[in-house]
């Protein structure tokens, strides 16, 4: 039989009912943790939500309030967190001219202060669960972006920087409590984030051209597809668990090879 | 004061005097390493640059070129002790000289690998080894020409992306271990064309779009010239860059800073 990976394990992700996020609490569960799954809504970014099992609390990461509510919640019924994937975000799809200042402060609030503030009210539950010298994991949320800039996505960029950039600083500070942070930054990957990408003002496929535009992505990637959010929670899943004891502080970037190569000229 | 000048005192009349600086630049013939010819020579260095071919005919009388394969020791002691016979000292090493086989690993021979690490790697490592036992004496400056495929791959050039990655790491190890001495720096030009350009373009299916699909994938809107890797190599020499070593300079018109997700092409 094989080993669950997570047993025992209590695990928080935020956003854990959009595209990405809900693949990890699948796949969390399945390795035999206990998972609460914060959103906005039952149902996140998708249409609807079959129970999977997880514990749902609703959550806006940009409040301290829900924030700290939603650990004491934690703490009252589990007294400790082993895992926390800081995977709730958003993505406003324009450049820094059409960009207003509440979208921007709106960007940074979900995916850098939405990350900073859950990490923060977890560090007291996470040492709590790293005194019996176990390995305890942050998870967060960079991209691809954050390293290379796809066009009409300025603040999202920016955000994503930013995440990588405290990722290493918490990576830091918290190591010597036994408590790991890394970063996850997808490429291409099939959440209604990227469909919204493509049927956006500025990526040039509304209408009859989408479908030109889809195949064209799948071809720039070095294995000729996009990536899945299953394929993202196999690494989630891998630094989540104590197969990962010694990684801490980098940035894992899964994206079917994209940055691998320089881009391509059609000649 | 103009970094250009070495400031001596003569021994015999105790005067101050400014010498022009002395340059190696390797694979100064064509292209980028001409580009860097032209610019030390209009700035008033001393150069002394070598390829494997004939002089170029139209190469400044007062530029000292020696033939020589950068991969064969013999040849690079030659073109050191040409410079030190001639000037003295050696300011700076910029290693230019470098060969591409547009084969994958698989499709690469014994013979490929013997040229393309012979000239990019054992080339850069026989010019810096020997132009080091002076240039630690006296101080100076190493420039290497590496490329974006050191970091991100070019398909089907194996030996070449690799080649420049071991360009890459020495240059750190160069900075890290002759420093204060020597700074070392590596330029990592992207797609610089010369009159190659056109006849590449001419080839393609389609030339205007293929022409217009390479440069919406370079931000500042054109491909690099010989000129603009000369510019950064010129600050890389000079006292401007005086705290700068042991770093990778991009110079590739923001190609690798975009995504090659670029819709507007689609």
């Amino acid at each position: 039989m094989l080993m669950k990976m997570l047993s025992g394990k209590i695990a928080l992700v935020t956003g854990g009912r959009g595209g990405i996020g809900r693949a990890i609490v699948n796949r969390f569960l399945k390795e035999g943790a206990t998972v609460y799954a914060a959103d906005l809504t039952p149902e996140g970014s998708l249409d609807s939500h079959k129970e999977n099992g997880s514990i749902f609390i609703k959550l806006d990461v940009t409040s301290e309030k829900e924030v700290s509510t939603a650990l004491s919640k934690i703490e009252k019924e589990e007294g400790k967190l082993d895992i926390l994937v800081n995977a709730a975000g958003i993505e406003i799809e324009k450049t820094i001219e059409q960009t207003s200042l509440e979208e921007w402060n709106l960007s940074f609030a979900v995916n850098v202060t939405g990350t900073f503030l859950t990490s923060k009210h977890s560090l007291p539950l996470m040492r709590k669960a790293a005194k019996n010298k176990v390995s305890t994991s942050i998870i967060n949320f960079g991209s691809y972006d954050g390293f290379i800039a796809d066009p009409g996505l300025a603040a999202y960029c920016a955000t994503k920087g930013a995440v990588h950039a405290l990722t290493r600083a918490m990576a830091c500070d918290h190591g010597p409590e036994g408590i790991r942070v890394n970063a996850v930054c997808p490429g291409y990957v099939d959440t209604p984030m990227l469909q919204s990408f493509f049927n956006g003002e500025g990526s040039g496929g509304q209408g009859q051209n989408i479908e030109k535009l889809k195949e064209a992505v799948r071809d720039v990637h070095v294995i000729k597809t996009y990536g899945t959010p299953d394929d993202i929670a196999n690494l989630v899943n891998w630094l989540a668990s104590d197969e990962a004891r010694y990684a801490s502080g980098q940035l894992w970037i899964l994206d079917g090879g994209l940055s691998a190569q320089v881009q391509q000229m059609k000649l | 004061m103009d970094s250009r000048w070495r400031v001596v005192c003569s021994s015999s009349t105790d005067e101050i005097i400014m010498l022009p600086k002395t340059a190696i630049i390797t694979g100064g013939t064509r292209g980028i390493g001409r580009g860097i010819v032209d610019r030390f020579h209009k700035d008033g260095w001393n150069i002394v640059t070598c390829s494997r071919g004939q002089r170029p005919k139209d190469l400044n009388e007062k530029i000292i070129w020696e033939q020589a394969d950068v991969g064969k020791i013999n040849d690079t002691d030659r073109v050191i002790e040409k410079t030190i016979s001639t000037f003295g000292v050696i300011d700076l090493l910029v290693n230019n000289a470098g060969i591409q086989v547009e084969k994958n690993i698989m499709d690469s021979t014994d013979d490929d690998w013997d040229l393309v690490i012979g000239a990019n790697c054992r080339g850069v490592f026989n010019m810096c080894r020997a132009s080091l036992e002076h240039m630690t004496k006296t101080g100076g400056s190493i420039v290497n020409i590496s490329s974006i495929s050191a970091n991100a791959s070019d398909p089907s050039m194996a030996l070449y992306n690799a080649s420049k990655s071991f360009v890459n790491g020495l240059t750190r190890s160069i900075a890290t271990d002759h420093g204060p001495t020597i700074r070392c720096n590596a330029v990592c030009p992207g797609w610089v064309m010369t009159e190659m350009a056109d006849v590449v373009f001419e080839l393609a299916s389609n030339p205007d779009v293929a022409k217009k699909d390479a440069l919406s994938r370079h931000p500042v809107g054109r491909f690099g010239k010989p000129e603009d890797i000369a510019n950064m190599v010129a600050w890389l020499a000079s006292d401007e860059s005086g705290y700068v070593s042991g770093q990778l300079f991009t110079v590739d018109g923001g190609l690798t800073a975009a995504s090659p997700i670029n819709p507007g092409l689609f």
